[in-house]
């Protein structure tokens, strides 16, 4: 079968990692291959990035009964790409009193954070570019560093808007993180593996949602609210709140650095609807149901890669409808959450889960 | 092992009593659990038990000096009533840091492993850093609790380095481990052994305050509530010297000729700067640190030394120094309770009003600077004898020097209390139980002062 | 080979941020470099095949306290350029001292060699199955035991925060 490497890429990618080190030093084979997975990240990130955008603002259409972008390209479909070339076109204005190494800086740190992420996520099978055996740990240490470039984007624009809205930021992500990270442990308690690859592998007869139930189901609703969270987005926007604070962190910033934000604000939701996707709904791997060996066979006909972009998709599209369905909450009323609500909530979750492991009561 | 688990269960009931306010029963608690801890400690004695793997010893040192620790709590506990008597909340959370602070002195008492004296040191230092600055809008309380804070944790930093230094030697955690590697590769070892046993002697040496790493004392000890002070400074220095003793008597005792040179140079420099620095205090508070202070370095004697009879020296003179330095701040907290300062000049006439407060602060000052019948006369004299026997003359002379010198600034607030005037103090008005409890501690003082044997033999 | 580069690499962008904490002037940058330097390390770890304490290091330090440093650098808006004045007598003793130590330190590294710097990858402890058996085996004890800590340092915090003391 001619196309048979949509279905395990492995196939594709060993034939280019052979064909790379039979033509050159182990050395400078490294180098080539790093710089060749690097390239295509970064123009996946850009591509995914821009398509977030302009989703959005299709899903926001259509939420609030409009039409949405529909005058560039059929349906608007090269809308965002025309913003970006405004974008690159615009000034970028220098602030005088800026501390201006941190103000150069902070975009890129927001940028590298979710470029780091992404390389941890399996696409398909063997699409997979770093498969640390702490996959999931990795991804949300990668993410917290994110946060460092808001505070510094706030802080240096010396700007009073902008630094509340780094400090309202800061605030969130930290404490928000506490809850993604023991959501994940959830899972990773069922998975009994902290390895992207192994905890797909590992759903091969049932999605962990599924197989783990109740806390499974919990663990994936503090995910989804904290996740939502921790990527300053949907009822949780307070960081950029338009009304309060004009922009929040980035009111500053102009051009292709403001364009950095905003596309590494879709990243991250990107990074957290894939790994919703990967941990809790089965990433690649088909829909499966244990004992129905036909209609296994007949998801397996549907290439891994489509699985994984509709999975996440979907998640990408609650967090969306979450946005323009919740008014947005104040800063007390977002900490309470967090911290009086979720955290035990989730606490005790981790507590069934290990239980149920223990006791071997999931599918 | 039990008391650490009973302890720890009752610093968490101590916290709900912050939820159901109820102040009056707080503190009988508190006292009925020690006693309760004390025993389920005592029990263990000669068991000679060890615990996941052995991280927790239970040998009878470790019983002996967890049951001083234990005693040296309560009586802080006692004299807590007073100090607090104005505050209505339960003050549970000033109680369980208290007893955490408790937990990890036992732990530096009984450590198996270093990791497990590094926990020790952290949850007693950390608790007393928070103790330090519990009076909130006292900003010397403040500065104390800062202060504490930051030098501390630079000598965590240098304990945590040797530690790390000397794991990558000997490849080991556990002390017996370590020691065996220690003979084993008797003329091998690496001078990063050494560097590694130098940096954790300098961690060591900040925690009971020895000179040159003295220079947080005073200050934290003047500016924490005197009540913390107290504290401090006796679980402090206790559980400090036990740790020091238990590393260097299972660890270092085979590479003990290179540390006697650098716990010579501590002890002299401790004892003669303690001294002459405490000579000119007004603030008893401040002398009482810079006594505190010296006496880190009688106590380093028993180290040097390292002699049979070193461990129950020890032990004797930790207890005669705690109880001492307790029942003197049980007395500076009532002075200042009534008179506001800490100067020396609030003593004056004392022994006239109170002559109960003054009699005891009078047996506490004379059992420090070693008197004869007292508990500290005993003590100094036996820990100098070890020293002897260990032929360290030289060290005993300057400890006998110091002791000279210590005479001067002890009977200060002797002076004070019984041979001036008092100006236009009033007497201080206190609580008959207070007044019984503050006796009964001089008088063990007195009665410890006539049975050295009796502590000594214990180990 | 190519993990020897890496080393080297990592090793100079760690000392080289260490220093400019000291030497930046503006404290935020200071916390900066700080940063950097935590990354260099996390970097060294996983050369150890550490992968899991690197993660740890990267979400600790960098993800958790280094937004506390910074924090508190905005809150109290630290943004003084110049140091306080110092004494040069002080300054002279602290470069002897640090200056004493660091040769004392690398004299003694000089002399020796473990197995494990000539072959870094032979040790397979910082993989989270084996230092989980071991944290949890061996190390039991200390690890119920910072529970304690934990617990009364956060028993502090709350102290220290609450508004209704005396």
């Amino acid at each position: 079968m001619t196309f048979k490497f949509l279905y395990d890429f492995s196939i594709l990618t060993q034939a280019i990692d052979k064909a790379i080190t039979g033509s050159m030093s182990p050395f400078w084979a490294m180098i080539t291959e790093m710089t060749i997975i690097g390239v295509l990240i970064l123009a996946f990130y850009a591509v995914v990035g821009l398509y977030l955008v302009y989703a959005e603002r299709k899903v926001c259409a259509f939420m609030q009964n409009r039409v949405g972008p529909n005058r560039v390209g059929p349906w608007g479909f090269f809308q965002t790409i025309a913003d970006l070339i405004k974008l690159l076109m615009k000034e970028l204005i220098p602030i005088k009193a800026a501390d201006k190494l941190l103000f150069n800086i902070a975009p890129f740190i927001v940028i590298i954070a979710g470029f780091m992420a992404i390389a941890a996520v399996p696409f398909a099978k063997g699409l997979h570019a770093v498969d640390f055996n702490i996959g999931v740990f990795y991804v949300m240490a990668v993410s917290s560093i994110g946060v460092i470039g808001i505070l510094l984007a706030g802080w240096s624009s010396n700007n009073k808007y902008s630094l509340i809205g780094a400090m309202r930021s800061g605030a969130q992500i930290v404490s928000y993180e506490l809850s993604v990270g023991m959501s994940l442990i959830t899972i990773v308690i069922l998975a009994g593996s902290m390895q992207l690859s192994t905890i797909v592998e590992g759903q091969h007869d049932l999605w962990f949602i599924f197989k783990g139930h109740v806390p499974a189901i919990i663990a994936f609703i503090v995910f989804l609210i904290a996740g939502t969270a921790e990527t300053n987005r949907g009822p949780f926007d307070l960081a950029e709140a338009e009304s309060e604070l004009t922009a929040g962190f980035h009111v500053e910033y102009s051009g292709i650095k403001f364009a950095f934000f905003f596309l590494a604000e879709y990243m991250n939701m990107f990074i957290v609807a894939s790994i919703a996707a990967t941990v809790f709904l089965g990433g690649w791997m088909p829909f499966h149901i244990p004992g129905l060996e036909g209609f296994n066979h007949v998801m397996d006909y549907i290439p891994p890669f489509l699985w994984y972009f509709v999975k996440t998709a979907f998640v990408i599209f609650l967090m969306m409808w979450f946005k323009w369905t919740f008014p947005r909450l104040r800063i007390d009323q977002l900490l309470t959450l967090e911290w009086k609500y979720l955290l035990p909530i989730n606490l005790f979750n981790i507590l069934l889960m290990a239980l149920m492991v223990l006791m071997g009561w999931y599918f | 092992m039990n008391a650490i688990i009973a302890l720890s269960a009752l610093a968490i009931l101590t916290m709900f009593f912050g939820v159901i306010q109820k102040k009056s029963v707080l503190l009988p608690l508190i006292l009925s659990g020690l006693i309760i801890v004390f025993f389920l400690n005592v029990i263990e004695w000669g068991t000679f038990k060890h615990y996941y793997n052995e991280m927790f010893i239970a040998d009878n040192f470790n019983i002996a000096f967890t049951a001083a620790l234990i005693l040296t709590t309560f009586l802080v506990f006692i004299f807590s009533a007073l100090y607090y008597r104005t505050v209505k909340r339960p003050l549970e959370d000033i109680y369980a840091l208290m007893l955490f602070s408790l937990i990890g002195g036992i732990t530096m008492a009984s450590f198996g492993n270093i990791t497990m004296l590094f926990i020790g040191i952290e949850t007693l230092s950390i608790s007393f850093y928070i103790l330090a600055g519990s009076k909130k809008f006292d900003v010397a309380s403040n500065e104390a609790a800062l202060k504490y804070f930051l030098t501390g944790t630079f000598a965590t930093g240098f304990l945590l380095f040797g530690m790390a230094l000397i794991y990558g030697v000997s490849g080991s955690f556990n002390l017996q481990a370590i020691n065996s590697y220690i003979i084993a590769n008797k003329e091998s070892i690496p001078t990063l052994f050494y560097a590694g046993m130098i940096l954790v002697f300098v961690g060591m040496a900040f925690k009971i305050a020895a000179v040159p790493f003295h220079f947080w004392a005073p200050d934290v000890y003047t500016g924490s509530p005197t009540l913390i002070t107290a504290f401090m400074s006796t679980i402090g220095k206790v559980a400090s010297i036990a740790a020091f003793y238990r590393l260097i008597s299972i660890t270092f005792l085979n590479v003990h000729d290179f540390s006697v040179d650098i716990l010579m140079l501590f002890a002299i420099a401790t004892i003669i700067v303690g001294n002459l620095s405490a000579m000119t205090q007004d603030n008893m508070k401040r002398m009482l640190a810079y006594s505190g202070i010296s006496n880190s370095g009688y106590l380093l004697f028993a180290i040097i030394a390292m002699g049979p009879k070193s461990a129950g020296t020890l032990l004797y003179f930790s207890i005669s120094y705690a109880i001492a330095t307790i029942t003197a701040f049980a007395v500076i907290m009532l002075v200042r309770e009534e008179r506001g300062t800490f100067s020396l000049q609030d003593y004056k006439g004392l022994a006239k009003q109170n002559p109960v407060e003054a009699f005891a602060m009078a047996v506490a000052m004379m059992s420090l600077a070693g008197i004869p019948p007292l508990a500290g006369f005993m003590a100094k004299y036996n820990i100098f004898s070890v020293a002897m026997n260990g032929g360290y003359v030289w060290l005993v002379i300057v400890g006998v020097i110091g002791s000279m010198i210590s005479v001067f600034y002890y009977f200060k607030p002797i002076i004070y209390m019984y041979f001036h005037r008092a100006d236009a103090h009033k007497k201080i008005e206190t609580t008959k139980a207070y007044k019984i409890h503050i006796l009964l501690v001089s008088i063990l003082l007195i009665i410890l002062g006539f049975l050295p044997g009796l502590v000594i033999g214990l180990l | 080979m190519l993990s020897k580069y890496i080393f080297y690499f990592l090793s100079s962008v760690a000392i080289y941020a260490a220093l400019m904490v000291l030497i930046s002037k503006k404290p935020i940058h200071s916390v900066l470099y700080l940063t950097l330097a935590f990354f260099a390390i996390a970097g060294h770890y996983i050369l150890l095949n550490a992968q899991f304490l690197a993660v740890v290091h990267i979400i600790v330090y960098a993800g958790a306290i280094m937004v506390l440093f910074l924090f508190t650098v905005m809150l109290l808006n630290l943004n003084i350029e110049g140091e306080f004045p110092k004494k040069n007598i002080i300054k002279f003793a602290a470069v002897i001292v640090g200056g004493l130590i660091l040769i004392t330190l690398i004299g003694t590294f000089r002399t020796y060699d473990l197995e494990i710097i000539k072959n870094p990858t032979l040790n397979q402890i910082g993989l989270v199955k084996n230092l989980g058996k071991v944290l949890f085996k061996e190390y039991l004890l200390p690890f119920e035991l910072c529970s304690i800590l934990f617990l009364a340092a956060m028993v502090g915090a709350v102290m220290l925060g609450k508004k209704d003391i005396q």
